[in-house]
């Protein structure tokens, strides 16, 4: 069969981020990651073209996955191979933006990525198989990603025991012995001995390194950006006031500062009655622009970027992280600050 | 010190009448004896209501509920409300055991719940299988809501001694012990000192609680006698998310601290209580976390169940305890609520801690479908569900008062589907119908 092979500027061999704002593009053959999985397809599938996006380009452009299918069409794919895109934000996105737009197509597609991997609910109807968490299990993935591509090109179903990343829903039941006794026998047991007991998997919050600090403030272009859910007043756009599952950006070039009753924030989970009486306290649009004036910080980014944090999960606010670097980096932003409540 | 002791009458029906009564499990509620209790510059007017398990009835936007509790004309129940602190501690507590008071309807901040007293909902809040006298209130044209909150809170404590005093003089169902706990350096047998922390949130206006009439926003952590929770130390003036709330009824009867008594010398030696608040800023957060383990560590707990209220927030103060405590070597169960969203597939926990163990109290999430009812008590409509409050409807379980609750009164949890599956499998093996 043909296969198509998606890969980032990284894989492509056409540099890391500087070269990170570069638009959809095709090459021919094999790059990187492609030889390897074409030496394990065999003889019967061939990878005709690998296609390639920038990570920013493609995590901040919503038009760039359909790009690149249609290139794909134009080369006669058959099945389209996305990644391994390891625990790597934009690319996972990237990844998994094409193959939902390939599946939902009629071309199969699927992507290979690490399950923690803040793309993989954009994947929709498309399988994504697990990869490692890093480039060091490049080839365990890759030879996990073939098999499956054989699969798929012959037609079957992908299952967990393909590495088919599914996700484990968790059911409400009702059970007879109520909460605070099992709580009794779970820190009975765990005193026991029995140390991995526990209702609710604990773990996997992972810890955020603080940036390296900025050498010249002066110079360099800061953003707001905030999950306040700080909105224009009567919320046009309609934010959610909990559990967001978009973000919005409004302009703020101009403005000196956020206008009582022509602001206001729609979150659900604190009293906003002092945030409304003056909104820059969310947004500290006043100060920010008292350090710009006073030549503290280069210059205000020309917008906010805004979501809730209210009871927002996890994986949504770290796929929002990822569309806001890429979308400030895009702009040229090299500094950020994040208001929470 | 002698052993304090319950005295407990059990109520199987509840009705309106001319005067409050009880005789041979039936209690009689006097009207106008009831609402005479709420008189109060601050409630314009208030009636009174019963909803008993099994009728087709909802309790829309219920407030705070007490258990009927009193010590006789000694007074002694409601310490910092009903009773000074430092009144002589003793004598025996009679309750109405089965029954609950509660106030229904709008106030600011509270976010809208509900009870049904049967059915699924019915099935999972505390409140669906007790006998309630529910009072709904009009607040007063020149009364702040904050003044009529107050009023309601005093007025349902006043009905709750009021019933139970009908009680005092009835041959108890069942007397309860109430053992204090071990002190430290006490011989275990060799058993594991096992205490409770309990962080009660600290919000504000229609956020709080109070311990001895107090709030306890700036507070550090303070070890407390249970036994002065049982006498209803502690009361709710908290109206966040109504299945993560825990009313004063549940204080009372704190889930907890019973389960750990009822084991007390066979699993486990019981070893006391911490009282904590939940301060909105990390840094408080984290210093109220460390000295909770600190006084833990100090009172010789071995392992400790850490108990919140609300989410969010009350998530973080909850994990930053455990680590607190796993981190000075004492093992720490969490009771928690999951947010994986409706279908259950989402990450199940807000903050987590880095070891220690989460019991699951159910999902927030996820939704159920309630019949409707031939009467609502409380409002006309429903808002949540933007339907007549009589209707039948959809809800999260994030609705059904206490369905969640952090101190362990409800019956709900969650399973991994797989695990689900992999049961009933095993199930149709052995011919059951798992």
């Amino acid at each position: 069969m043909r296969v198509l092979h998606y890969v980032n500027q990284f894989y492509a061999g056409l540099g890391g981020e500087d070269s990170a704002g570069i638009g959809p593009r095709m090459l021919e053959g094999t790059v990187g990651p492609g030889r390897l999985l074409a030496q394990l397809l065999g003889a019967e599938h061939e990878i005709v073209a690998t296609l390639v996006c920038g990570d920013d380009h493609a995590a901040s452009n919503a038009t760039a996955a359909q790009e690149l299918l249609e290139m794909a069409r134009d080369a006669g794919a058959e099945v389209l191979v996305a990644g391994p895109a390891f625990g790597s934000g934009r690319y996972g996105l990237a990844c998994a933006r094409l193959v939902a737009a390939a599946q939902s197509a009629g071309l199969p597609a699927l992507a290979s990525m690490h399950p923690d991997n803040p793309g993989i609910s954009d994947a929709g109807e498309a399988p994504v198989i697990a990869s490692g968490a890093t480039a060091r299990e490049m080839r365990p993935s890759v030879q996990r990603l073939a098999a499956a591509v054989v699969k798929v090109a012959a037609g079957e179903e992908l299952t967990p025991a393909d590495g088919k990343v599914t996700p484990a829903a968790r059911i409400g039941q009702l059970v007879t012995q109520r909460s605070a006794a099992r709580a009794v026998e779970l820190v009975l047991r765990r005193l026991g001995g029995d140390r991995e007991a526990t209702e609710v998997p604990v773990g996997g919050f992972g810890v955020v390194e603080p940036a390296a600090p900025i050498d010249k403030a002066a110079s360099v272009t800061v953003a707001l950006v905030t999950e306040g859910a700080v909105v224009p007043a009567g919320n046009p756009d309609r934010l959610e006031s909990a559990r967001a599952t978009r973000w919005l950006r409004y302009p703020i070039d101009g403005v000196d500062s956020l206008a009582s009753g022509e602001w206001e924030s729609v979150a659900g989970g604190f009293a906003t009655t002092a945030a409304n009486a003056d909104p820059n306290r969310l947004v500290p649009l006043d100060a920010a622009r008292t350090l710009e004036r006073e030549g503290t910080i280069g210059r205000l980014h020309e917008e906010f970027l805004v979501t809730v944090g209210n009871g927002t999960p996890v994986a949504t606010a770290r796929r929002f992280g990822v569309e806001w670097a890429a979308e400030l980096r895009k702009a040229g932003v090299q500094a950020a600050i994040l208001t929470a409540t | 010190m002698p052993v304090l002791r319950r005295m407990v009458h059990e109520v199987h029906s509840i009705e309106i009448g001319a005067a409050t009564q009880y005789e041979q499990h039936q209690l009689m509620v006097g009207r106008d004896q009831a609402e005479a209790l709420f008189a109060d510059p601050a409630l314009a007017s208030v009636r009174v209501h019963v909803a008993a398990p099994g009728d087709r009835a909802r309790i829309v936007a219920p407030l705070d509920v007490v258990e009927p509790r009193t010590k006789g004309s000694a007074g002694g129940v409601f310490p910092g409300w009903m009773a000074p602190v430092n009144r002589p501690r003793g004598g025996d507590t009679h309750v109405l055991r089965g029954a609950a008071v509660l106030a229904a309807g709008y106030l600011p901040r509270n976010q809208e719940g509900l009870i049904d007293m049967s059915g699924p909902a019915a099935e999972r809040s505390p409140f669906g299988r007790t006998n309630n006298v529910v009072v709904e209130f009009d607040r007063a044209d020149e009364a702040t809501w904050q003044e009529a909150e107050v009023a309601l809170r005093r007025g349902l404590l006043r009905l709750a001694v009021h019933l139970a005093d009908a009680a005092t003089s009835a041959e108890p169902d069942t007397i309860e012990e109430l053992a204090p706990p071990h002190r430290p350096g006490t011989p275990t047998g060799g058993l594991p000192r096992v205490g409770v922390i309990t962080n009660l949130q600290t919000q504000g206006a229609f956020k709080d609680v109070f311990v001895y009439g107090r709030s306890m926003t700036g507070s550090l952590p303070t070890l407390f006698d249970p036994v002065e929770v049982e006498d209803g130390a502690v009361v709710s003036g908290q109206y966040g998310h109504p299945a993560l709330r825990n009313p004063t009824y549940v204080h009372q009867n704190h889930p907890v601290i019973a389960e750990l008594r009822a084991r007390d010398g066979q699993d486990l030696c019981f070893a006391g209580m911490v009282l904590c608040p939940e301060p909105v800023a990390q840094a408080d957060k984290e210093l109220v976390s460390t000295h909770a383990a600190w006084l833990c560590r100090a009172a010789s707990f071995d392992a400790v169940i850490v108990t919140k209220e609300g989410a969010g927030n009350a998530d973080n103060d909850l994990m930053l305890k455990v680590d607190a405590l796993e981190a000075d070597g004492l093992t720490a169960v969490a009771l928690y609520a999951e947010l994986s969203g409706a279908d259950g597939t989402g990450p199940p926990l807000v903050a987590g801690p880095r070891s220690g163990a989460v019991v699951s109290t159910g999902n927030y999430d996820q939704r159920i479908k309630l019949p409707a009812v031939d009467r609502a008590i409380g409002g006309a409509q429903l808002r949540i569900a933007d339907a007549d409050a009589t209707a039948a409807v959809e809800i999260p379980t994030a609705a059904i008062l206490s369905a969640l609750s952090p101190l362990g009164a409800g019956w709900l949890t969650c399973r991994a589907e797989q695990e689900l599956a992999d049961q009933k499998l095993v199930g149709q093996m052995l011919g059951g119908t798992a």
